[in-house]
């Protein structure tokens, strides 16, 4: 598996109430054998870029339930840019509407996962992605 | 803003350094042979509030000294199971996480079994390359026994939450012995004084100068400068004439160790036969290298 010492950034931006999908991915990545980084909740994206950088992570994992996860991203994504850190891949999780997705893909993620998808598929994608380098 | 120090390089050099064997740790952090930053090592038993008390003790001593940068390495557990770990311990400190002139890495612990992770010494060193002035270790939630950060900093702090109960009776012999500084967490807890007192009686009946013991809530701030205050009495207090030279011990230990697990792992025919002709093998083996 790829995931071995793959560093994984789960980050909550935006004003979610739960994390419980947060949650749950970080724990099927580090059984998947990632070092899985945890923010907590209600993040900015100011915070999250400075712990990407500073973890020096592989991939950063947005968890958005809020449904503002088209300006969140784009602003993280921008943000990674302005911190020199837009090689790390973003990928997004959440309450997503399949009409985003398209956008989404376009403003720079490399998945969309959502809560109806199974968990062995979202890891699946994940470590492929990581793969891919 | 701009950034006190090259952020992403040196989480980069970090990234490169804590995997690395041995002959590309030497490659990459050259000659470290001065004792640059202080080192204070946090540790205690798991949930007794290390990363919180690192939190506030970081933003004190930065707002203290205006020109200081402060590094943290935390280290959380490594599951046995999968290779893979949750660094938690950063949730503990959104508070200073924007300062600018901090820096903290989350570090799983790996194959290390002492509470602290693979090529720490390395790690450290790299920040001490980077020129912060302290570093601040938050071991692995430990037990009793897990001593070898008595080595790897200047000063020990034992951070015991109030309701730690008899496991305080357990750590009498062990890690209660080489800390040198206690630290009591949640001094709201009625507990905590009791155990404060407990921890006196235990290392006043033994030390000649017995180490402070602080009650403090983090939280609130309450204990911080007196812990603060006691760290940097500690460091006046201590002979500091052979650092460079003890760093210097541990680091070759910790290089030599990692050398030889290298060796025996990657080399089924070194431990064949009798032990002392392994042995000599082994011996000759690291020579060559």
């Amino acid at each position: 598996m790829s995931l071995a010492r793959k560093r994984i950034l789960i980050a909550k931006p935006g004003l979610d109430g739960h994390d419980v999908g947060a949650k749950v991915i970080a724990l099927a990545l580090r059984d998947a054998g990632a070092d899985v980084i945890y923010t907590g909740l209600r993040r900015t994206p100011d915070y999250i870029v400075r712990i990407a950088v500073e973890e020096d992570v592989d991939m950063l994992g947005l968890s958005i339930l809020s449904g503002s996860h088209k300006e969140l991203v784009e602003d993280v994504i921008a943000k990674l840019r302005e911190a020199d850190a837009g090689d790390i891949k973003v990928f997004v999780g959440g309450t997503i509407p399949v009409e985003d997705h398209e956008a989404l893909l376009k403003a720079g993620v490399c998945g969309v996962f959502t809560s109806e998808m199974k968990i062995d598929s979202v890891i699946g994608a994940i470590d492929r992605e990581l793969a891919e380098g | 803003m701009t950034d006190p120090f090259p952020r992403r390089a040196i989480a980069r050099e970090l990234s490169r350094v804590v995997n690395a064997p041995v002959g590309d740790v030497l490659a990459e952090i050259g000659d470290a042979s001065t004792a640059s930053a202080r080192r204070i090592g946090i540790t205690g038993p798991p949930g007794g509030g290390k990363s919180t008390l690192i939190s506030a003790l970081a933003a004190h001593r930065l707002e203290k000294n205006r020109d200081r940068t402060v590094a943290v390495l935390a280290i959380d557990p490594t599951s046995p199971l999968s290779g893979g770990s949750i660094l938690g311990d950063r949730i503990r400190m959104d508070a200073i996480a924007d300062l600018p002139r901090l820096f903290i890495r989350s570090v799983p612990s790996r194959g290390a079994r002492n509470g602290l992770c693979d090529n720490v010494v390395d790690l450290m060193t790299t920040l001490e390359r980077h020129r912060f002035e302290e570093i601040l270790l938050e071991t692995v939630g430990i037990g009793q026994a897990e001593i070898d950060v008595r080595e790897l900093v200047d000063t020990v702090v034992l951070v015991v939450p109030p309701d730690a109960g008899d496991s305080v009776q357990a750590m009498k012999a062990g890690i209660i012995e080489i800390a040198d500084i206690f630290v009591v967490t949640k001094s709201e807890n009625p507990a905590a004084r009791q155990m404060a007192a407990e921890i006196r009686g235990i290392v006043g009946a033994r030390k000649s100068a017995s180490p402070p013991a602080v009650v403090m809530t983090a939280a609130n701030g309450s204990g911080i400068a007196e812990l603060s205050d006691a760290i940097d009495a500690h460091h006046h207090a201590r002979d500091n004439g052979d650092t460079a030279e003890r760093r210097r011990h541990y680091h070759l230990k910790a290089l030599i160790g990692r050398e030889i697990d290298a060796v025996l792992s990657g080399n089924g025919e070194m431990a064949r036969g009798d032990l002392r002709s392994s042995y000599n093998r082994l011996l000759q083996h690291l020579r060559r290298y």
